[in-house]
């Protein structure tokens, strides 16, 4: 019984949606919008993401030691750090190193520095993660390598990791708050269709009512009609999407220099099927708004 | 069957429609429902199938309260109420058949039940040959008989029927009150609104006159 019933809900919401494609349309093409600008967002977040953490992984961890530490100790003090965490680059940076380089940085300025009877500079670890950390490790590496005997103090670019963090954080602020409103607009798209629909129907209602059937029974095909419209958009979406990745980003990465080596995040099944979860979960609860709305009444 | 307590409508800023009505109907009873044009016959059909809410009173039917009935208890009342309304309510863009079925579909039956016993009732109200017909294309008495076909398709053990007679030749006029008559002998409690006097002369049962709201007549 519970079969059949479904069924025969099932084709009176396709059979709704195909007697009034017009509006039904609208609603589709509305929740693929949607559905694309919402998914682009995403997707463009997790690029940005991706691309912050890159430079954030760029910021290297320097450490500087005592200045009295002797080139054995600051050797040991590099193979335990390589020990403890295989994935970081160490490298060691004398007294003279250190001096030279300065001397290179100053270039004509260099002379000032002859004047000095002893190197002023200490002997410094240079600590640069493999694999791209976010900005959070990044803080949370320096804190820990601050603890090692004979660290006199880390510097890690902390302004620089605070400017990107903060970066990071609007980005996700103001892509969430955008998600929200468009899929709002959505939602409200397919309750104002559904209730078209409901009211164009209301004479069957009133009788589906008047002989015993139930509001979840008068409620069920308009759902599965607004699920179907949500799910419909959001396959639309998909696919525009997938087609902006295989055919237009390639081309676009090359063309901006500043993405060079930040590939466009892929789209996983798991992506796919999020969109088309949130494509039905909108045209369901638009059309509940509408049906719900119309059965108080 | 169905007992009405000092039951009393009113709408705001009216008088009362229904004014302490009082009123026993025993199962399997065929009654009457009289009274002028605008006396609250209708009105007190709407109140036993929950399509209105009595103003104060309590109401009766099958032994259960139905103005205490939650929202989702009213589905299952109204399974056992068949009702032929005074403007039909037929769907014109749904044939004579589907029409009859609406009554067996929400109870969850199968296409091909629903079918064969909507069209079984539609041969005893003498239209099968209709039944690909859409209700416009049906003369009055036709439709009337489509409606009533709908009210008895899922063997109700109440049938009200508002004004099933209504501006219908005598000839027809009779055909009609027979299956009601027969559903009543198949043990269906049956109540008929009509304002046709000709009607409770004709065929003697139990009259129950209302005027402006109050049962002035039993018997
Ligand atoms: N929804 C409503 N709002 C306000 N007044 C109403 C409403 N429904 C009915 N009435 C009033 O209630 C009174 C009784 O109406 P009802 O339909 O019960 O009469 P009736 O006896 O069936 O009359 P008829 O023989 O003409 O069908 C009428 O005066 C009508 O105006
Ligand atoms: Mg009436």
């Amino acid at each position: 019984m519970i079969a059949h019933v479904a069924w025969r809900l099932s084709r009176r919401a396709a059979m709704n949606l195909w007697r009034a494609p017009l509006p039904s349309l609208v609603s589709v093409l509305t929740i693929s919008l949607a559905l694309f600008i919402g998914a682009s967002f995403v997707l463009g977040l997790f690029a940005a993401r991706a691309l912050l953490t890159s430079w954030g992984a760029q910021a290297s961890v320097t450490l500087y030691l005592d200045k009295e530490t002797t080139d054995e100790q600051a050797r040991g003090l590099l193979q335990k750090v390589v020990a403890q965490s295989p994935d970081l680059e160490v490298v060691y940076v004398d007294r003279a190193l250190a001096l030279k380089r300065l001397r290179t940085e100053l270039g004509d300025l260099s002379g000032a520095l002859d004047g000095l009877s002893q190197n002023p500079l200490p002997p410094s670890l240079e600590v640069t993660p493999k694999s791209a950390l976010p900005p959070a490790g990044v803080r949370m590496l320096a804190a820990q390598l601050g603890q090692l005997p004979g660290v006199a103090e880390v510097d890690y670019g902390r302004e620089w990791l605070d400017k990107l963090e903060a970066l990071a954080r609007g980005l996700r602020v103001f892509g969430a708050g955008a998600l929200f409103t468009v899929l709002g607009a959505a939602l409200l798209v397919v309750a104002n269709t559904i209730r078209l629909a409901v009211y164009a129907r209301r004479d069957e209602i009133e009788i589906m009512k008047l002989v015993g059937a139930t509001d979840g029974y008068v409620r069920a095909p308009f759902l599965l009609e607004g699920a179907l419209q949500g799910l419909i958009g959001a396959a639309l979406a998909l696919g525009g999407v997938v087609a902006v990745q295989k055919w237009l980003l390639p081309g676009a990465t090359q063309a901006f220099a500043f993405a060079a080596g930040i590939r466009a995040p892929n789209l996983t099944p798991a992506h796919g099927a999020a969109l088309l979860g949130a494509g039905a979960v909108v045209g369901l609860f638009g059309s509940w708004l509408a049906v719900a709305r119309f059965l108080r009444t | 069957m169905i007992q009405l307590f000092h039951v009393k409508k009113a709408y705001p800023g009216d008088a009362p429609v229904l004014d302490d009505v009082t009123l026993r109907i025993e199962k399997g009873e065929f009654v009457w429902l009289t009274g002028p044009s605008g006396a609250g016959k209708s009105t007190l059909l709407k109140l036993l199938f929950c399509a209105e809410t009595p103003t104060s009173g309590q109401i009766l039917v099958g032994g259960r309260n139905i103005v205490r009935l939650s929202q989702g208890g009213i589905p299952f009342l109204r399974r056992n109420i068949g009702v032929v309304f005074q403007d039909f309510k037929l769907l014109d863009n749904r044939t004579v058949v589907e029409n009859v079925g609406y009554a067996l579909e929400v109870l969850g039956a199968s296409d091909a039940e629903i079918r064969e016993r909507s069209l079984k009732r539609l041969d005893q109200v003498g239209l099968k040959h209709k039944a690909a017909s859409l209700p416009q294309r049906l003369s009055g008495g036709e439709q009337q008989r489509v409606a009533i076909a709908r009210a008895l398709v899922n063997e109700p053990t109440i049938l009200l029927a508002d004004e099933p007679t209504g501006n219908l030749d005598p000839g027809l006029t009779d055909s009609i009150l027979q299956l009601l008559f027969d559903a009543n002998a198949r043990g269906t409690t049956v109540i008929v609104a009509t304002h046709d006097r000709t009607l409770l002369t004709r065929y003697h049962k139990r009259t129950i006159a209302l005027a402006s709201g109050k049962v002035v007549f039993d018997a």
